[in-house]
C-alpha cells in the first residue's frame, strides 16, 4: 500500500533492559480504562515465551505465500490475561480485609513468563522484545476489515481504525498476525496503537520511544536519508523486521541482540553465541547472522578507540537524532 | 472486489437450493405455516382498530396466535469478501427455517420472527459473538440486490436486532458491501424473548420489531407502495457469525401491503 511518506521505529534489543516504561508510558496515556484494560499496544515479552496474546505466533493470520489472506485463531480473553485490581482501600485504608488480594485468581497475564528464557545453567538464555503495532506496508487487519474502516494515512502511513465505521466484527483481530488490534468490548469496536499521532503530529516522539529509559528506540520516515531509521535499516542494514515472512511488511525494525558465548560442559568457552542463531532467524530472518557480524565488528571498532558511526548513531546520544520527525 | 467470490456463491446456492428438499426439517411441518419460497409473495394481516396491544412490543403477544405464520429457508450468504470466504465451511451448507408474520395497524408496521436456536449467546465479548436477526427491506423495486443494495442509487433498509442490547433495534442502510451505515433515526423498536426448552434443539428466539408506518427520515422503507421487497438475515453467535458470516433470503420476498387495506380487520382467518 503505498503512502506519501512512511513513519517508522528501530529497537536495538541490546539495549532493552526490559523495565516496562513503555509499556507503562503506553498504559497510562492510552489503554488504563474505557474498556481497554486488557490491551497493551505496546508490550514487551521474554523471548523465548509465549509472548503476549499467549501464544500469538502460533496464531497464524498474516498473508499466505501467493499473498492471500490467512485464516487465525482468535486470542481468547484468558490468552491475554484477564486484569486484576488490589483491594488497596480495604486491606490499607480501612483494614476490613487483612489481605491484599487481586479481586481475580491470577492464572495469566502480559509478561507472564517473564525471565524463564531456555536453556540450563551456564547456559540459559532470554531477551526482551517490545512488540507495538507495525503499521505495515501491507496491513492484514486493513486487508481483513469488510468495511474498510481500518486505514493507513498517506502523510505518515499510520495504520488506524476509524472508529465510525468499524461494527466490531473482529476479523482485523484475528487477521493480524501480530495480534496488535484489540477488541474493547465496552463500545464494541476494534482498537490499536496509533503511533501517538496526536503526539506525532506536534513533532514529538511516541510515549513508548520518549519515555524509554535505555534508549533503544528510533523514530523517523523512511525516506529521510539523513534520519536513523534510512541509516540503522538502509545504510548499515542491521535492523530487521519480525516475522517478515507473515508478509505484511512491517515498518517497526529491530537490531537482533548479541549474546555472550556458549559454555562446554568442562567449563570452556564455545565459539558460539548463547541465543542460538537459528532461533533468532526464526524471528528476525536469514540475515541475522550478517548483522551480528557487523555489530560485533563495530563493536570492537569502538572498544579499540577508532570511529564507528553505527556505534555512535546505537548508543543515541540525544533524542533530537533519535527522533526525526518532520 | 471481483466477480468470483459472487459466482462460487451463486453456484454454492444452486446446490443448496437443489439439496433444499433433501434438507427440509419434516419434524417443523406445521400445515398453519405457509412455506415461502424467494420471489413469492406474502399478505401483510392489519390490526384491527379494536385490538388493543397492552405492550407495544410483545414477542409473546395472543395476537401473533391469530396471524397467517409464513416460514422460509435461509441460506449462507455468499461470500464477497475474503474474511468471509476464509469462513465458509461445511456447516454454511444447511439451510436455516425461519419463521415470520407481518402486520401492521393503521399506525405501525410489525414484523415478528422466530427461529430454533440451541444456544442463547447475548454477549459481545473477545470470546463470544451474540445471536442477531434483520429485515432487509429495498426501498427500490425487486431489481435492487438482495445483497445489501445495489450501489449508493439503490439502497436498502436494514432492520438490525442484536442479542445483546435485546430492546434496541438498529436501523440502518446500506448501498452495497461494506456500506452499511446507522441511519440518524433510530425509530425501530423491539422486544425479544429467548425461550428455552428441556430439548436445546427445540429453543427459540422470539423477536418482534416494529416502527411507525411514515418514514422518519431518508433511507427508510416506506409502505405506501403495493409491493415491499424484503428479506431475511440470521447470525448464530455460537458460530462465531457476524456482518457477511450469516444465514439469508436468497432475493426478495415480496410484501403485498395493499391486500392489508383491503382485508380489514380480518384476523380470525
Amino acid at each position: 500500500m503505498a503512502v506519501k511518506r512512511q513513519l517508522s521505529m528501530v529497537l536495538d534489543l541490546n539495549k532493552c533492559i526490559g523495565c516496562q516504561t513503555c509499556t507503562a508510558a503506553c498504559k497510562l496515556m492510552w489503554t488504563n480504562r474505557n474498556g481497554r484494560e486488557f490491551m497493551y499496544w505496546n508490550n514487551v515479552e521474554t523471548q523465548p515465551g509465549l509472548g503476549y496474546p499467549r501464544d500469538y505466533q502460533n496464531m497464524g493470520g498474516g498473508f499466505d505465500a501467493d499473498g492471500a489472506l490467512r485464516l487465525g485463531r482468535q486470542p481468547s480473553q484468558e490468552d491475554y490475561g484477564i486484569p486484576w485490581e488490589y483491594n488497596y482501600e480495604e486491606a490499607l485504608m480501612t483494614g476490613t480485609d487483612p489481605w491484599l488480594r487481586p479481586h481475580v485468581k491470577p492464572t495469566w497475564g502480559a509478561n507472564w513468563d517473564e525471565d524463564q528464557g531456555e536453556g540450563d545453567y551456564p547456559n540459559s538464555y532470554y531477551f526482551y522484545l517490545p512488540r507495538l503495532c507495525n503499521h505495515c506496508a501491507n496491513p492484514g487487519c486493513l486487508a481483513a476489515c469488510t468495511r474498510n474502516a481500518i486505514y493507513k494515512r498517506q502523510e505518515d502511513g499510520i495504520v488506524l481504525v476509524d472508529q465510525e465505521r468499524c461494527r466490531g466484527y473482529r476479523y482485523c483481530v484475528n487477521a493480524c498476525p501480530y495480534k496488535k488490534v484489540y477488541f474493547n468490548e465496552q463500545i464494541s469496536k476494534s482498537e490499536k496503537c496509533i503511533f501517538c499521532y496526536p503526539r506525532i503530529e506536534k513533532g514529538l516522539a511516541t510515549a513508548c520511544a520518549r519515555q524509554c529509559v535505555g534508549r533503544i528506540r528510533w523514530i523517523g520516515y523512511r525516506d529521510d536519508e539523513e534520519g536513523p531509521i534510512h541509516q540503522l535499516v538502509e545504510k548499515h542494514k542491521v535492523a530487521l523486521p519480525l516475522h517478515a515472512e507473515w508478509g505484511t511488511q512491517p515498518n517497526v525494525f529491530y537490531v537482533p541482540p548479541l549474546s555472550p558465548s556458549k559454555y562446554a560442559a568442562d567449563g570452556r568457552e564455545l565459539d558460539e553465541p548463547r541465543i542460538p542463531l537459528a532461533y533468532l532467524e526464526s524471528l528476525f530472518g536469514p540475515r541475522v547472522g550478517e548483522v551480528l557480524d557487523t555489530l560485533q565488528a563495530e563493536r570492537q571498532a569502538k572498544a579499540e578507540g577508532r570511529e564507528s558511526e553505527l556505534m555512535d548513531l546505537l548508543i543515541g546520544y540525544n533524542h533530537a537524532e533519535m527522533f526525526k520527525l518532520s | 472486489m471481483t466477480l468470483r467470490p459472487i459466482l462460487h456463491g451463486s453456484l454454492a446456492l444452486a446446490l443448496m437450493l437443489a439439496s433444499t428438499g433433501a434438507l427440509a426439517d419434516h419434524s417443523e411441518l406445521n400445515p398453519n405455516v405457509t412455506e415461502v419460497k424467494p420471489g413469492d409473495t406474502v399478505t401483510i394481516s392489519r390490526l384491527p382498530e379494536d385490538i388493543y396491544l397492552r405492550v407495544q412490543n410483545d414477542p409473546d403477544d395472543l395476537i401473533w396466535d391469530r396471524l397467517p405464520m409464513y416460514r422460509t429457508e435461509l441460506f449462507a450468504a455468499p461470500p464477497v469478501h475474503r474474511s468471509v470466504q476464509l469462513r465458509f465451511d461445511d456447516g454454511a451448507s444447511h439451510g436455516k427455517h425461519l419463521y415470520f408474520q407481518v402486520a401492521r395497524s393503521s399506525e405501525r408496521f410489525y414484523i415478528r420472527l422466530h427461529w430454533k436456536d440451541a444456544s442463547e449467546n447475548r454477549a459481545t465479548t473477545v470470546d463470544d459473538f451474540r445471536d442477531g436477526v434483520a429485515v432487509q427491506y429495498a426501498l427500490g423495486d425487486a431489481d435492487t440486490s438482495y445483497m445489501m443494495g445495489s450501489g449508493p442509487d439503490a439502497p436498502v433498509n436494514i432492520w438490525y436486532w442484536r442479542a445483546d442490547h435485546e430492546q434496541r433495534i438498529e436501523n440502518l442502510a446500506a448501498g452495497g458491501y461494506g456500506s452499511t451505515t446507522r441511519l440518524p433515526e433510530q425509530n425501530v423498536s423491539g422486544a425479544s424473548d429467548y425461550i428455552q426448552e428441556a430439548i436445546p434443539q427445540d429453543s427459540e428466539w422470539h423477536v418482534v420489531m416494529s416502527r411507525p408506518l411514515a418514514a422518519g427520515g431518508e433511507h427508510q422503507v416506506t409502505f405506501d407502495r403495493d409491493r415491499v421487497p424484503m428479506a431475511f438475515a440470521l447470525w448464530e453467535g455460537s458460530d462465531s457469525e457476524r456482518d457477511g458470516d450469516k444465514r439469508v433470503t436468497h432475493t426478495w420476498i415480496l410484501l403485498d401491503t395493499a391486500a392489508g387495506d383491503a382485508a380489514g380487520g380480518d384476523t380470525e382467518s
